[in-house]
């Protein structure tokens, strides 16, 4: 027991020494994970779009249809920034990305609602980003159903009905609305903690596939192993390596996945221990996948981040956090489970997010130990056929 | 010219003797535009799963299930008879959204006492927490409605009466560019290019990091007869003309087969997509003249790129970025493609609204020719320092 000790330690300091003695891993490691979390939260810090640029049609010029221009220049999506004497005005400023979204009040709009029939309000969205039509119609349908019940009242008060009666016809059913978690649905809170796992998930596996390529590129494939340890077990190798990383990955998860989140206020529900205890896993399987995947395929230094990097915009969408998990096809969801970024991923958000204790991530918990178990086993392979195959 | 073609020849023959790296770039890009093209085939998420809590238990709760069942963008996946049960299925991840149904209700209903029905939503999946939201919230004002319909009614309107009571003002929503709505028509228009791109700046990285690294600067240099110009173009043209021809089919199925919506010309589209790798390239020698370390400039590029999915602007808009951000995305290519796209696909506009990106992608070349004069400037250095 003593001796597999000596042996783990052996190798653990090994590791280190070359961590720190090879610049590109250094780069990946320390200067990596601090640029991109602090660049990413500064281009997602301001959460929202406020006053989305629009145009206004009013060809009924009448009371009612003033007093909607008013209310919709007073809502915080939008800014009625023209208004315009007819269609063909606003759809230029709209071609020349002047606005985002016309809204249209035809001139039958007053006699429509004087008659009391259903008056038509036109809204014309430009779809080059979701984020225009959110804010154009999520914030006309808010002030749409403010401007209703105004009319409705009106309309009742006229038939004879007013007062408590009215005001209970016209909304029979109050719903309270509460947005649980992200209650202000800012884009940053609920990117920005998945691409951080993601950074993590991202430099661990760029680090091990560096290290490997070049131990290979130098013909040295063998420097993984301490010479000692040539004849000895695999398993010790590789834990002892593991021991390393996780050992780097503590001071590293606490700046990304605390320190950050800290300092850009985003959501941090979670509890410090279920979230530490969450990573263990998560590294470990991170740690065994990248020195599987980079013992059997990385030649180069660079080849893995040559072929890899453009693999994390897919890593993020195959997450499930954009689209749901409950609408992938099947295939791509067995396939997403390949890596450890998805439960990796879908376990932090829902911890940092909405403050899940383990047991509510116990999927994603369980998913991270089996791919550490079998990744465990895929090293040690890996590290085999170096052994048999690439001799120095 | 055939100095070029000379220097193209030979690397083409380094590619056949190690296809290895091309092929699985290759691949990638299949594998994302395939990922994203069956992922997404919905267009919008439907049936998201959602729950009731439902402590009345009376007809009009069972309705409403059975209402929001019936609609196509969510589902009731389970009825929780406590707030605490369908909290913790939200954390588990297993609903977005559900609604609250105090006990009570329904006779609060008969009684015109306006009772209070809880909409919990979970924006931190943004998409499908807000979607569901948006779902569940209609559903609401169809059930007020029907109530006040049938209180109408009971006072002796008539249909049309009752409608222009309870229906007062409609939208009628037009969505330019994307009528449908389509996540996937949103998505893939900006990030199968990014992605084609991404690629082909960091492959530039990789190949000139390469020559340094395996010495065959010098062979490479002497084929192009010494002109640093010619050996660039002539190493890079192999791979600019297989990116962008990759980027071409990808266009063509999206807007062929698959429908999306095109309102302008393709000749402008063709233009943009042509200029798009040779740009990409174009960024990533100039990174590698001016940071001669390959492995550092390799670092720098890869942070330079990975910002270009966001700096694009289509997913976030750039204006409400800070300023900042606003000129550093004139530096990346993808997001003057991500303009002309807007101008040409959505609005069906002319080189005279998106000539200004159009100049930019073109400006790209001066970069690489800087670059490549940089790339010159070590060359000499590397060739008169003792051996």
């Amino acid at each position: 027991m003593k001796l597999i000790l000596q042996d783990i330690w052996e190798v653990f300091t090994a590791e280190l020494r070359r961590v720190f003695s090879n610049r590109m891993t250094l780069l990946v490691f320390f200067v990596a994970t601090v640029i991109y979390p602090l660049a990413f939260c500064a281009i997602y810090n301001t959460e929202y779009m406020h006053n989305l640029p629009v145009a206004v049609v009013d060809e009924s010029r009448c009371e009612a249809s003033k007093r909607f221009v008013h209310k919709l220049d007073a809502l915080p999506e939008v800014d009625v920034h023209f208004r315009c004497n007819n269609m063909a005005e606003a759809e230029q400023l709209m071609r020349d990305h002047r606005v985002h979204a016309i809204f249209y009040l035809p001139a039958d709009y007053g006699t429509r609602l004087a008659d009391m029939r259903t008056a038509r309000i036109g809204v014309f969205c430009d779809m080059s980003s979701f984020y225009y039509y959110k804010n154009a119609v999520v914030g006309g349908s808010n002030l749409l159903i403010d401007e209703m019940h105004t009319i409705e009242l009106e309309r009742y008060a006229m038939a004879g009905i007013d007062g408590e009666q009215a005001s209970n016809l016209v909304q029979p059913v109050v719903y309270d609305d509460v947005k649980l978690y992200n209650p202000a649905g800012g884009f940053g809170s609920f990117f920005i903690p998945a691409l951080l796992m993601l950074v993590l998930h991202q430099t661990l596996f760029f680090g091990i596939t560096i290290m490997a390529g070049e131990a290979n590129e130098s013909r040295r494939a063998l420097h993984l192993i301490p010479p000692r340890l040539r004849s000895r077990s695999i398993h010790r190798v590789t834990a002892g390596r593991a021991l390393c990383f996780i050992l780097l990955y503590i001071p590293i998860s606490c700046f990304v996945l605390w320190l950050v989140p800290r300092w850009f206020s985003l959501p941090q529900l979670g509890s410090p221990l279920t979230l530490a205890a969450f990573l263990l896993p998560f590294i470990l399987a991170v740690t065994f996948f990248g020195m599987t995947f980079g013992n059997f395929f990385v030649h180069e230094k660079m080849s893995g981040v040559l072929c890899g990097l453009f693999f994390s915009v897919l890593l993020f969408f195959l997450s499930g956090v954009v689209w749901p998990q409950s609408n992938m096809p099947r295939f791509w969801l067995a396939f997403s489970y390949l890596f450890p970024s998805t439960p990796g991923i879908q376990g932090f958000v829902r911890i940092s997010s909405t403050g899940a204790a383990l047991h509510e991530v116990r999927g994603e918990y369980l998913a991270l130990w089996v791919q550490a178990g079998v990744y465990f086993i895929t090293a040690c392979q890996s590290l085999r056929f170096i052994k048999k195959y690439r001799k120095p | 010219m055939a100095r070029i073609a000379r220097v193209a020849r030979r690397e083409m023959r380094r590619v056949v003797k190690k296809p290895r790296y091309l092929i699985l770039l290759t691949l990638g890009i299949i594998l994302t535009f395939t990922f994203f093209a069956t992922m997404m085939r919905e267009g919008q998420p439907q049936r998201l799963p959602v729950a009731v809590v439902d402590m009345d238990g009376s007809y009009l709760s069972r309705r409403l299930c059975h209402e929001i069942n019936a609609t196509q963008g969510v589902e009731v996946v389970a009825v929780y008879d406590n707030h605490t049960a369908a909290r913790l299925a939200m954390q588990r991840g297993e609903i977005f959204a559900f609604y609250e149904i105090p006990k009570g209700t329904y006779n609060d209903v008969l009684q015109f006492r306006s009772p209070h029905f809880g909409l919990y939503s979970n924006p931190a999946y943004l998409l499908a927490g807000t979607l569901s939201y948006k779902q569940l919230a209609t559903m609401g004002m169809l059930a007020a409605g029907a109530v006040q319909r049938e209180v109408l009614r009971k006072k002796g309107y008539n249909e049309e009466q009752i409608m222009g009571l309870i229906m007062p003002v409609e939208f009628d929503t037009h969505l330019v560019g994307n009528p449908w709505a389509s996540y996937q028509v949103y998505l893939m228009t900006t990030l199968v290019p990014a992605v084609i791109a991404f690629i082909a700046l960091l492959q530039t990285l990789y190949l000139m990091g390469r020559e340094w690294e395996e010495r065959t600067v010098r062979s490479l240099m002497k084929k192009a007869g010494g002109n640093a110009f010619v050996a660039l173009a002539g190493k890079l043209l192999p791979y600019t003309v297989h990116f962008t021809l990759l980027l071409l089919v990808a266009e063509l199925i999206m807007f062929g087969p698959m429908h999306f919506p095109m309102a302008g010309n393709w000749p402008l589209m063709m233009l943009a997509c042509l200029l798009l790798v040779p740009a990409a390239q174009c960024a990533g020698v100039f990174i590698a003249g001016c940071i001669q370390d390959p492995p550092l400039a390799t670092g720098i590029g890869a942070v330079y790129g990975a910002l270009c999915f966001s700096l694009s602007g289509f997913s976030f808009p750039i204006e409400a970025m800070p300023n900042v951000f606003n000129g550093l995305s004139w530096l990346y290519p993808i997001r003057h493609f991500y303009r002309t796209y807007c101008d040409v696909a959505i609005f069906g506009n002319g080189l005279e609204h998106c000539w200004p990106h159009i100049c930019a992608l073109l400006g790209f070349g001066v970069l690489g020719m800087v670059g490549a004069a940089m790339f010159a400037r070590h060359y000499r250095q590397w060739e008169r320092r003792p051996a």
